[in-house]
């Protein structure tokens, strides 16, 4: 029966290469895959045989019919694509696809996120709108410290508390809020807008926004510190990122340290991203200052731990070659569709 | 501030190139922001000599020099006076390039032979900020006599300069001998101070400078010398180029004397011309009403009552440590001098020098708090210089007035504290090496350490501090790499909801870009949200006032209307409005994200025709009375007229029924099913009437939308129709029945019947859809309308819906005759409760 099953095939598929139009095509399914087609007659036959061939024998003509059908569609397939003679031009582009775009921001601060939650690190939020004992007091900022000139302020009319209410100048004051609620362990990543009282330029926003970090313990160090950052330059801006730190001075932590990331573009030999020095500067932080540990009812002598913060803007022009922070803040959908 | 390299090299003997200790300054703390090469760019630019002066035949504002060069006599035209025949001066010939004085940024041009009132002018005698030295451009830069003529200029003058970015909490760096400690102990070196012995001669036998201090709070330290013979004039060169390099204008001997030792050791000093001092006295108080002063600027200053001031015996004489008086200024008149170092409050300083927006080099010391110790060091020097370039002779200390002496406070700490901080391990030997070279006194009790800061750095206080000062001594390169290890968190106070982030991918998904915008605005552009007769609104309060509001309330709102105003678009609210905005146009917090929108939407409608939906998630801020203002994130979505359809130019127009579809998605994405929101006819003067929707789940107001209203859109420039979705977030959430739940659907097929319906037009869907719902229980599965028809082919009045019914059994396929008989039921109830006629 093979070999009847073998001739059978051979003879279909020449019979299917010679159909050249529809109706040729139909007059030879009816002819092979059709009820009184040869291998249905030779399915039904199969009952006849006996018990032991039935199952080789039904299995062979079940194969065949299905080959038929295969090679029906590909023939089929075939003749369409090539009907009027036209070829389908697969350079014409795709009908236009409604789907929208995360800001480059968002998506920004997600990766700062997502790169930082496997080290225990939670995203929380605080207000905006702030009092100055938030934002200065507890940081370890008195009134008319001369610190304070290190950020321009904004401040809000309030008949009721003159001189209280401001914009935040930083995430830093979450750090006070979250560590009066909860005793340590302390970590948490603080994403938000801020605002500096300061003309707009192609370097300097009004408002943008930060991340902030703190991590709080017994143990923590800054060695500790110096990880986590170069932890996070390098899933930030690849595995060959070096990281340095140096001495600096902010009055909420002590010693204080600012980072810079061997340049990405140049990889540390100088170029225009860089300004030659193959360094850039990526954020500042530091062993959080024991009398913000105080003032908040830790106790210093127990728990300590760092704090950094960068600005968002800065890594996305960074990774996305941006070179006007308020691109950002203007929308052009040609802007948000290219770094979408 | 601003560090000539040779002044410092001068003070520590460091032979390192000027590259090496601005990278180790760096690291340890004292960020060098720039270093500025004098003489980088002076190619061709040599030392000349005036060797004549005509003058110009055309002008009488210009002069003719001629420069000898040592090889050659250029003529040119020059516009400043300041130099004189035999003067040696920085020449630049044709072809040399300059720094562009007029330019705003920095830029070099090349100078050209040219023709000024007819006279050709073959070079330059350049100013300071031609050179790129200073910022000074009046008068042109005379050089020491002993120049060499003809040299190039970077050989008489170069040098580099370190610019440091200052820190708040480092006095003692506002000064060269501050930054030459650092670089000192950094390389090992020995500082060189400058500051001379006391001399045995003085006795103070002779006093007739009598001191007073009403509060030692305000003034720790005053103290005072007198020099006589004072002959007022230019300084040398060395002093004025130092000066130059620094970023101090030179003026006339004494007064860059003092300007020179407060350079060199971070003590502003003051001059007074003593003989227009009264009474032989000097007192520092705060004055008493109707005191003025005559400042040196000119200005005749009434004193407020907490201005510290300096007095003598009949009144005020200088601001304290902010601006001197006119009366008592150094002239070319003047023979006896008395100088006065002085310690003051830091904040009275700051406070006064920031209310009068007087800052300056002196007051911007005084505010980070300098030590009392230095006043005396600060007078010895002066004198010394004083003496050194001839100005006069004087005695190194004639009055001290010191109420309260107090000491640098010891700091204890266990040696292992470093250890514990920093993460890594320091030898006691390496710790006790850092600390002296930074000249702390150290005294050791087995494992604790007994610190005692020099008094120039008061800023020392607290263990954390000395850890500092080790790690960045010895380097912080010397930090390892490790992770944080223990205990996460168990609650996270204000932690950010995820939900957040999926409805912005929700919103991305239905096709919208995100924007992120400022929250700061204007009462005008809230305003410009309705229309502008409407409000009768002022300049002033581009908002209008209470009563304005509540006629609008009244007769241009529904209730949907009102609610909407008492919270998502709560445009009749006082705004958080700014003390010192930046401009007008953004001096208040945003109640709205729409207002911003509808521009963006404008703006990107420049460029683009049409899939303009865009959508911002951005806090919004309602004032709160005596409390933080509340800053509920609401989202806001607009659209423009058109949105692309199928194949490539096709476009659709956006209806209401477009906008529901985005709700309905949002809202059942955040938990909210849509047959459970319900939407109800919205008046508002911000939405097209008849066009708008809100959104309410027991009676909460959840988001609205609609067309916006066409006089609306055209305040924001729009020409064509414009569409708006506002979404209250948090109360999405609180109406959110949180995750999904399941329920099972029929495993038998379904019967399919379509009914068309003609009711009255006022005869809502959502009624329709009940009628329907409630008729077909329990086998209807669903009922989804698939046209609405009004026109030629129905009555007046009326409309025709259209609807495909399906329906089932959980436990059997239906017969037709059953599944008919449901479909009896419900045509019958659409007949009979809403009067509806079956179509066709
Ligand atoms: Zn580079």
């Amino acid at each position: 029966m093979q070999k009847q099953l073998d001739a059978l095939l051979d003879a279909a598929r020449a019979e299917l290469a010679a159909a050249a139009d529809n109706a040729a095509l139909e007059q030879w399914r009816v002819t092979h895959l059709g009820r009184r087609s040869e291998v249905t007659g030779l399915l039904r036959s199969v009952g006849s045989l006996a018990r032991e061939e039935r199952r080789a024998a039904g299995q062979a003509a079940n194969a065949a019919r299905r080959d038929l059908e295969a090679a029906f569609e590909a023939r089929q397939a075939e003749l369409r694509r090539s009907a009027d003679g036209a070829q389908v031009d697969v350079t014409m582009p795709g009908y236009p696809v409604r789907l929208g775009s995360l800001h480059p921001l968002t998506r920004t601060l997600r990766e700062i996120r997502r790169v930082l939650a496997p080290l225990g690190f939670r995203a929380v939020s605080g207000p905006e709108v702030e009092w100055d004992r938030y934002n200065f007091e507890l940081l370890n900022i008195p009134a008319d410290h001369p610190a304070r000139d290190m950020w321009d302020t904004f401040h809000i009319h309030d008949k009721a508390r003159p001189g209280e209410l401001l914009l935040r100048t930083h995430t830093s004051p979450v750090q006070a809020r979250v560590m009066e609620q909860i005793q340590p362990p302390v970590r948490v990543i603080v994403p938000g807008k801020v605002y500096r009282y300061e003309d707009r330029s192609a370097k300097n926003e009004a408002e943008f926004m930060q991340v902030e970090g703190l991590a709080i313990d017994e143990h923590i160090t800054m060695a500790d510190l110096r990880g986590t950052l170069t932890h996070f330059v390098r899933m930030m801006f690849g595995p060959d990122r070096e990281l340095r730190i140096r001495a600096s001075y902010f009055p909420f932590t002590e010693p204080s340290a600012e980072a810079d990331m061997s340049c990405h573009a140049c990889g540390g030999k100088g170029c225009s991203v860089c300004g030659g020095t193959g360094w850039i500067e990526i954020l500042g932080s530091g062993m959080v200052h024991p009398k913000v540990l105080a003032d908040v009812g830790y106790d210093p002598d127990v728990y300590q731990g760092f704090a950094f913060g960068m600005g968002v803007e800065r890594i996305a022009m960074l990774k996305y070659g941006v070179t006007d922070i308020r691109s950002f803040y203007r929308n052009d959908l040609r802007f948000l569709r290219q770094l979408r | 501030m601003r560090v000539p390299f040779e002044w410092l090299c001068e003070l520590t003997g460091i032979e390192a190139s000027v590259d090496d200790v601005a990278t180790r300054l760096t690291n340890a703390g004292f960020e060098v922001g720039a270093i500025h090469r004098a003489g980088e760019h002076w190619d061709r630019i040599v030392v000349g000599e005036v060797a004549r002066i005509d003058s110009h035949p055309n002008a009488d504002r210009l002069n003719l020099p001629t420069v000898n060069t040592g090889s050659e006599e250029i003529q040119v035209v020059c516009g400043a006076w300041n130099f004189e025949v035999g003067d040696r001066i920085a020449f630049a010939p044709a072809g040399a390039r300059l720094w562009d004085p007029y330019a705003d940024e920095p830029v070099l041009k090349e100078l050209k032979p040219t023709r000024i009132r007819g006279v050709v002018s073959r070079g330059m005698l350049c100013s300071t900020k031609e050179l790129g030295i200073s910022d000074d451009h009046e008068g042109i830069l005379v050089l020491d006599p002993d120049a060499p003529l003809g040299r190039p200029l970077a050989e008489a003058l170069g040098g580099e300069v370190l610019e440091f970015e200052l820190k708040a909490n480092r006095p003692d760096a506002l000064s060269v001998l501050g930054i030459a400690r650092e670089a000192a102990a950094l390389y090992g070196a020995e500082v060189r101070s400058p500051i001379p012995d006391e001399r045995p001669s003085e006795d103070g036998s002779s006093r007739p400078v009598e001191l007073s201090i009403d509060d030692p709070a305000l003034c720790a330290r005053y103290s005072a010398a007198l020099v006589h013979d004072v002959k007022v004039g230019e300084s040398p060169a060395w002093m004025r180029d130092r000066l130059e390099q620094a970023g101090v204008r030179p003026i006339s001997t004494i007064v860059d004397a003092t300007n020179y030792v407060m350079l060199e050791l971070g003590q502003p000093l003051h001059a007074f011309d003593w003989e227009t001092v009264r009474g032989g006295f000097i007192g520092v108080r705060t004055p008493r009403p109707g005191e003025r002063l005559v400042t040196l600027d000119g200005q005749d200053r009434e004193l407020t009552p907490e201005t510290l001031c300096i007095v003598d015996a009949k009144g005020p004489v200088a601001l304290a440590g902010v601006m001197g008086g006119l009366d008592t200024e150094v002239t070319d008149k003047t023979s006896t001098v008395l100088l006065e170092s002085a310690t003051f409050d830091p904040i009275s300083i700051r406070r006064t020098a920031h209310r009068l927006n007087l800052r300056s080099e002196a007051s911007r010391r005084f505010e980070k708090g300098l030590p009392p110790e230095l006043t005396v060091l600060a007078l010895r020097r002066c004198v010394q210089v004083i003496e050194e370039i001839g100005a006069g002779r004087g005695e190194f200390l004639t009055a001290d007035a010191y109420p309260a002496p107090s000491d640098p406070t010891p700091v204890s700490l266990a040696f292992d504290r470093i250890e514990r901080l920093m993460g890594v391990a320091y030898d006691r030997s390496e710790v006790r090496q850092a600390l002296s070279a930074l000249e702390f006194g150290l005294e050791e009790d087995g494992d604790e350490l007994c610190v005692t800061p020099p008094f120039w750095r008061r800023d020392v206080s607290a263990p954390a501090d000395v850890v500092e000062e080790v790690a960045r001594l010895v380097g912080y390169e010397r930090i390892p790499d490790t992770l944080p290890t223990g205990q996460v968190m168990d609650v996270a106070p204000g932690e950010i909801d995820e939900r957040d982030d999926e409805a912005r991918d929700v919103m991305a998904g239905l096709g919208f870009a995100e924007c992120v915008t400022y929250a700061l605005t204007s009462e005008a552009r809230m305003a410009r949200l309705v229309p502008p007769d409407l409000l009768d609104a002022s300049p002033d309060a581009p908002l209008g006032d209470a009563d304005a509001w509540a006629a609008v309330r009244e007769t241009a709102m529904n209730d949907a209307g009102r609610t909407l105003t008492d919270r998502l678009l709560p445009l009749d609210r006082e705004p958080l409005r700014l003390r010192n905005p930046l401009s007008m146009e953004e001096n208040a917090l945003r109640l709205t994200g729409l207002g911003t929108m509808l521009e963006t939407l404008r703006a990107n409608r420049r460029h683009a025709d049409r899939d303009l939906l865009l959508f911002d998630y951005q806090p919004s801020f309602l004032a709160r009375d005596g409390d933080l203002p509340e800053e509920p994130n609401f989202l806001t979505a607009v659209i423009g007229e058109r949105v692309s359809a199928d194949r490539w130019n096709e476009t659709g127009t956006v209806e209401l029924p477009f906008v529901r579809g985005v709700v309905d998605e949002l809202l059942a994405r955040s938990g909210v099913p849509t047959d459970q929101a319900s939407h109800d006819d919205l008046q508002h003067p911000t939405f097209a009437a008849g066009a708008a929707a809100a959104v309410t789940v027991e009676g909460r107001l959840l988001a609205a939308y609609g067309e916006v209203d066409a006089e609306v859109a055209a305040a924001f420039d729009l020409d064509e129709r414009a569409w708006a979705l506002l979404v209250d977030m948090p109360a999405v959430r609180a109406a959110s029945s949180g995750a999904p739940s399941f329920s099972a659907w029929s495993e038998y097929p379904s019967a399919l019947r379509d009914l068309a319906i003609i009711v009255d037009a006022e005869v809502t869907q959502a009624e329709v859809q009940e009628t329907i719902q409630r008729a077909g229980r329990p086998l209807l599965q669903s009922a989804r309308l698939f046209d609405e028809y009004r026109g030629e082919q129905i009555p007046a009045g009326k409309r025709s819906l259209a609807y495909a019914l399906s329906y089932a059994a959980p436990d059997r396929t239906l017969t037709d005759k059953q599944a008919d008989r449901a479909h009896n039921r419900v045509v019958r109830a659409l007949q009979h409760r809403l009067g509806a006629e079956l179509r066709g």
